[in-house]
C-alpha cells in the first residue's frame, strides 16, 4: 500500500513564491510527490511516497493565460502539475544546473508583481467587507441577536486582512532582498 | 502602436527583449527562439519559458511581432514592420555606445 500524507494551507504557509517552490523541492527530494494539484489543493493538498527526486518547481499566477501558455512550458520541458485557481504549478526533472523559467531579472519581477497584485487586490475587497460589518454592527449595536453573526464575520474579515497585510509586508522585503 | 510609442516603450530595451526581436527576424516558435539565442550568444543566455511567453506576449500587444501558423501545436511569430524599425533604432544605439567606449579598452 502506498504511503500518503497530506499538507494543509500550503499556499498560505509559503507565500512568497520561491519559497514556495523550495518547498515542493524538499518534498520532492525526500521522495513526496503531489497527486493532483487543483482549486482546493492551497487547502489540502495530498502527497504520495516515490523515488526521491530532484525537481525544478516554478509557480506562476496567470489570470487570464493567452493560448499557447501551456505549449511554450511543455515545448521546454516543464511538467504541468495542476493549478490551484490562477495559481500554476510547473516541474522539470534535472541533474546538474537548475532550470530557470523566468531567466531574467524583469520577467522575475513581472511573475513576482502579479503576486502582489493579487494579494493587493483581495487585501482591498477583504478590508472593504469587513468595514462593512463593522458599520452594520456599529449602526445595530442595540440589537444583539442580530449582530452576533456579524461581528463573527466582522472579526474574521480584520484578520484575513491583518494576514494579507503580513503577506504584503513579506514579499515586499524578499523582492528588496532579492530572494524571490 | 507608433514609431515613436514603441520607440519611447522599447528603447533601450533588455537584452533578452533584443535577442528576441532579433531571432524573430526570421519565423520561429517559442522553444526555436531559446535554440537560436543560445546559439548565436554562445550558450551564454539559455532563454526560460516564463520569459519567453511574458516577452512574446508583450511585443505582440505592441505589434512588434505577429503570429504567423501554428503547426503540431507550436505558436510561431514573426517581426513586423515596427518590429524592425525598433530593432534597427536599437542596434544603432548599441553602435553608438560601441563606438564611444573603444578608446576606453
Amino acid at each position: 500500500m502506498s504511503e500518503n500524507r497530506v499538507e494543509l494551507l500550503s499556499a498560505f504557509r509559503y507565500v512568497v513564491p520561491a519559497q514556495y517552490e523550495q518547498w515542493f523541492e524538499g518534498l520532492a527530494a525526500e521522495g513526496w510527490h503531489p497527486i493532483k494539484v487543483g482549486q482546493w489543493s492551497s487547502m489540502a493538498m495530498r502527497f504520495v511516497k516515490g523515488t526521491p527526486e530532484r525537481y525544478r518547481y516554478v509557480v506562476d499566477l496567470q489570470a487570464v493565460p493567452q493560448k499557447g501558455y501551456k505549449q511554450i512550458y511543455e515545448e521546454f520541458g516543464w511538467e504541468y502539475v495542476g493549478r490551484m485557481s490562477n495559481l500554476y504549478v510547473w516541474r522539470k526533472p534535472y541533474a546538474d544546473e537548475r532550470p530557470e523559467s523566468f531567466s531574467d531579472a524583469e520577467n522575475l519581477r513581472a511573475r513576482n508583481q502579479r503576486f502582489v497584485w493579487a494579494i493587493s487586490f483581495s487585501l482591498i475587497v477583504v478590508a472593504i467587507v469587513a468595514t462593512l460589518l463593522t458599520g452594520w454592527i456599529v449602526s445595530h449595536a442595540w440589537d444583539k441577536g442580530q449582530t452576533i453573526p456579524y461581528a463573527v464575520g466582522a472579526a474574521l474579515g480584520w484578520g484575513f486582512a491583518i494576514y494579507l497585510g503580513w503577506v504584503m509586508r513579506k514579499i515586499k522585503r524578499s523582492v528588496r532582498n532579492g530572494t524571490m | 502602436m507608433n514609431f515613436e510609442s514603441a520607440k519611447k516603450r522599447f528603447v533601450p530595451m533588455s537584452e533578452t527583449m533584443f535577442y528576441i526581436l532579433l531571432s524573430l527576424q526570421q519565423e520561429r516558435h517559442g522553444y526555436g527562439i531559446m535554440q537560436h539565442v543560445k546559439e548565436i550568444t554562445n550558450d551564454r543566455i539559455v532563454l526560460g519559458a516564463g520569459t519567453i511567453y511574458q516577452s512574446l506576449g508583450k511585443l505582440e500587444k505592441d505589434g512588434l511581432i505577429v503570429p504567423t501558423r501554428e503547426a503540431d501545436r507550436k505558436k510561431f511569430y514573426a517581426s513586423t514592420e515596427l518590429g524592425k524599425q525598433i530593432l534597427m533604432e536599437e542596434a544603432r544605439r548599441i553602435q553608438e555606445l560601441h563606438h564611444n567606449v573603444e578608446g576606453l579598452i
